[in-house]
């Protein structure tokens, strides 16, 4: 009898005390990492989405990436590209001696099926398949594509971990490929879907020599073990950090602020800026199908208020109208003078002019972002302020998501995105996104921008084509937000990007 | 008896059919395009419409119900459209943590409220009664989603006692995992401790006031036994119909709980599902907590016979 009792008690003891009892493994060191929800998959080529851009690029990568500064750098190309004078064709060395996770060696013929695939199913690279004529591998280590038209963009495209043009081993290009196996430093062991992914290290893989900058450079693996987990509640992923639970945890709500930044289990890690909300702009149906309807919504929207009311507290956004950053290569001040007008007696002469009826002004959000929501709120007096009747749509995302589609059902839908590195990776611009957003001049600039390879009259085109967002009301930036992300203290080495990674990561526990 | 659970079984399979017809219908009205949503926010419509054809969504409704059904009669529920395995598969691997959530928790009413409610039936009106009433009454009116914050705030982030969410990664075993359930037990048990307690108390009443009680006293029969043996035995019926319901509440409604401490159980996984307009996975979810919910109450019914003999179907 009271041998059984001791043996409960110690199953209990055990049962609470739970991993502490466990037999520690041999050094081996794990990340958790929360994210805020399952990839859907793990072909980056199949999704726009940043959960999915976080994950994947652990175990697959891209021929080019990009440094710290957002310059577009080598991965698995062996140097940036030699572009011939006209522009169209592009001569990328592949590097040799880089081998996929199930042990094939990579070289020029899985980097031209996989370029392929992209340009066939992945939405950026249906980008630039009208400008392809052929990609080619002129050597087993190099590959050409030549296109038919200048397109500057390409470089950005081929870098990007969004919709990303992931190299694969041609054995397994498929519609939907499954397994996914890539190059990365990380390969995938186990995934429970809404549970964990575990990455483990992947010993053959060729690194870069070069130091780390950004996502760029030599990419040291030393932590053994990455593991993600979905969290969808903000503020179970801020107690999953605190409690040392998660070594790092992405999107955490600004509330939480104060408690990390006290805590001595866990920092803060605010990126600032991470990006912009967005009123997309209805150009194709609608009420503001009409220039100075446009304008004179423009004009009543009072940004600050709005930011306020969206993110509570100055840390996380910032009033600021040029497109790009402080810092950034393409900011520039065209046109921001038009920024943060809030006016409504303007408006109110606008809207007159444009002999407005009061037909609804129907501004589609959601409050899957709880920001959108309160920013659209705000909008709203303004905007009655100024004489508009408005009509608030609000639905979840899913809903958004595909209403948006139908430009009968709206005129503004809310949206955010991170700062791009090109802005070309932004459709917005493009007549024919969703918002269909044209006229003569911005088309005839946005052409001349996208065909441009020389990077100083690049920047220049970009000036009149961010003149004519606000000259024309293309879309409507409404600020600047910052994001929060916490690590555990002791955790180094991870870069501040909108898409974290944990290669170069290194945990002191 | 026999013929009563054949009949009882057929009955629950027209339930199901009916609960699986609205379940169809009433996804599909719903705005809001599962394509749309896996491809991410800068997909474009004709992406979309691509992957609808491939996933099938984009044949006439009809044909896509009668295939559903002919598939599910075969105990085929199709395939996730977010997880690419077979909704039977995304199902099974879900039911483990919310069962064992359910029991824990129901566990956990059972002790705390089976013998204040049977205690404070027995000291009606006294301060304990009063005070097992009110705390009753604080204990159902409190959002579990509120005490499940709580508990995570104090005993799992400050004192480090209890996992924070989770069901453990790959390295934890079956032990190790139960840990991570109980804190949102507690949450769940808290609350339905509340409804049992109540019932148990009420149930109690009716049936000290009875005449054959008054006469087992009178015969001189100890107190203990009184309440033990003959109250309680009969009050039993009200009480396991509430736990039963119960039961059947928690394996269908821990959503929330779910939600805060992220167990991958049905409750989450049903909104996520509906988050992502995973049809396949909200018709299947919906199908197997239809038939959990009428199986246990077929059992509830059940296990009357064997409390009480005079019960006869």
């Amino acid at each position: 009898m009271e041998s059984r009792l001791l043996t409960r008690a110690s199953l209990l003891a055990a049962f609470m005390a739970g991993p502490a009892m466990a037999a520690p493994l041999a050094a081996q060191t794990t990340l958790d990492v929360a994210i805020i929800g399952e990839a859907d998959t793990f072909d980056p080529m199949m999704s726009t989405k940043d959960v999915v851009s976080i994950v994947t690029q652990h175990f697959v990568e891209t021929l080019y990436t990009f440094d710290s500064g957002w310059n577009v750098a080598p991965l698995l190309a062996t140097e940036m590209p030699q572009i011939s004078d006209d522009g169209l064709t592009y001569t990328i060395g592949i590097r040799e001696g880089v081998t996929f996770h199930d042990g094939s060696s990579m070289d020029a013929k899985d980097v031209v099926a996989s370029l392929e695939r992209w340009l066939e199913v992945a939405s950026r690279g249906k980008l630039v398949a009208d400008k392809v004529a052929s990609i080619e591998a002129t050597g087993d280590y190099e590959v050409t594509i030549t296109l038919t038209e200048a397109y500057s963009p390409l470089l950005s495209l081929l870098a990007f971990s969004n919709s990303a043009a992931a190299i694969y081993p041609e054995e397994t290009i498929a519609e939907t490929i499954d397994p996914v196996i890539g190059t990365g430093p990380y390969k995938i062991a186990e995934h429970v879907p809404d549970q964990y992914l575990q990455l483990v290290r992947y010993d053959d893989y060729s690194s870069r020599s070069e130091e780390p900058d950004g996502a760029a450079g030599a990419r040291n693996q030393i932590v053994d073990e990455i593991r993600f987990v979905p969290v969808p509640d903000p503020n179970t992923r801020v107690e999953g950090l605190l409690s040392g639970q998660f070594d790092f945890a992405d999107g955490l709500p600004a509330e939480s602020y104060d408690r990390l930044d006290s805590s001595d289990v866990a920092d803060p890690m605010l990126l600032q800026p991470f990006g912009w909300p967005v009123f997309a702009i209805n150009h194709k149906e609608g009420l503001l199908t009409d220039k100075t309807t446009r304008q004179a919504l423009q004009a009543a929207l009072p940004m600050d208020d709005m930011l306020f009311a969206a993110f509570g507290d100055d840390k996380f956004f910032l009033t600021d109208g040029p497109l790009y950053p402080e810092g950034w290569a393409w900011r520039n001040d065209a046109g921001a003078e038009l920024f943060n007008q809030n006016d409504q007696a303007r408006a109110a002469e606008l809207l007159q002019e444009a002999g407005y009826d009061g037909t609804p002004l129907r501004i589609l959000t959601s409050r899957q972002y709880e920001f959108h929501f309160k920013m659209a709120e705000v909008a709203r007096m303004a905007l009655e302020a100024a004489g508009f009747t408005v009509q608030m749509d609000v639905v979840d995302w899913a809903t958004l998501g595909e209403r948006r589609n139908d430009p009968a059902l709206w005129d503004i839908y809310i949206s955010h995105s991170p700062f791009l590195p090109e802005p070309s990776l932004t459709d917005m611009y493009s007549k024919t996104s969703r918002l269909g957003w044209s006229n003569p001049e911005k088309d005839e600039i946005l052409a001349e921008f996208t065909s441009e390879t020389d990077p100083e009259k690049r920047k220049e085109l970009y000036a009149q084509l961010q003149g004519q967002v606000f000259e024309d009301v293309g879309f409507i930036k409404i600020g600047a937000f910052n994001a929060l992300s916490g690590m555990a203290e002791g955790l180094t080495g991870v870069t501040e990007t909108p898409w974290p990674f944990f290669w170069n990561a290194e945990s002191a526990e | 008896m026999a013929r009563y659970i054949f009949k009882r079984l057929i009955g629950m399979m027209i339930v199901i059919f009916i609960v699986l017809t609205i379940a169809f219908i009433i996804v599909r009205l719903a705005p809001g395009d599962p394509a749309t949503l896996m491809l991410g926010p800068d997909a474009t419509a004709e992406d979309a419409a691509a992957l609808r054809q491939r996933l099938g969504l984009d044949r006439p409704i009809l044909v896509q119900y009668l295939s559903f059904v002919g598939n599910a009669v075969q105990g085929d529920l199709g395939e996730s459209l977010f997880f690419n395995q077979p909704v039977t598969q995304v199902l099974a691997a879900r039911s483990e943590p919310t069962i064992f959530l359910s029991l824990f928790s129901l566990l956990i009413a059972l002790v705390i409220a089976t013998p204040i409610g049977i205690y404070a039936a027995y000291r009606r009106g006294s301060f304990l009664d009063q005070a097992a009433i009110t705390t009753a009454m604080l204990a159902a009116s409190i959002p579990s989603f509120w005490t499940g914050l709580m508990l995570q705030r104090y005993l799992a982030t400050d004192l480090g006692w209890f996992p924070v969410s989770g069901y453990g990664g790959p390295d934890t075993g079956f032990l190790e995992r139960m840990r991570y359930l109980l804190l949102p037990s507690i949450v769940l048990g808290i609350v339905n401790s509340a409804l049992i307690l109540r019932f148990t108390r009420a149930s109690m009443l009716d049936i000290l006031g009875e005449d054959y009680i008054r006469t087992a006293r009178s015969k001189g029969m100890g107190e203990r036994r009184v309440v033990l043996r003959h109250a309680l035995k009969n009050a039993a019926i009200p009480i396991i119909t509430v736990v039963g319901l119960t039961f059947a509440l928690l394996v269908s409604g821990a959503v929330v709980t779910e939600r805060v401490f992220n167990i991958p159980g049905m409750g989450n996984l049903v909104v996520s599902a509906v988050l992502r307009r995973d049809y396949p996975v909200i018709q299947g979810a919906l199908i197997v907590v239809a038939s959990l919910y009428v199986l246990i109450n077929l059992l509830t019914d059940l296990l009357y016979l064997v409390v009480d003999k005079r019960v006869k179907y």
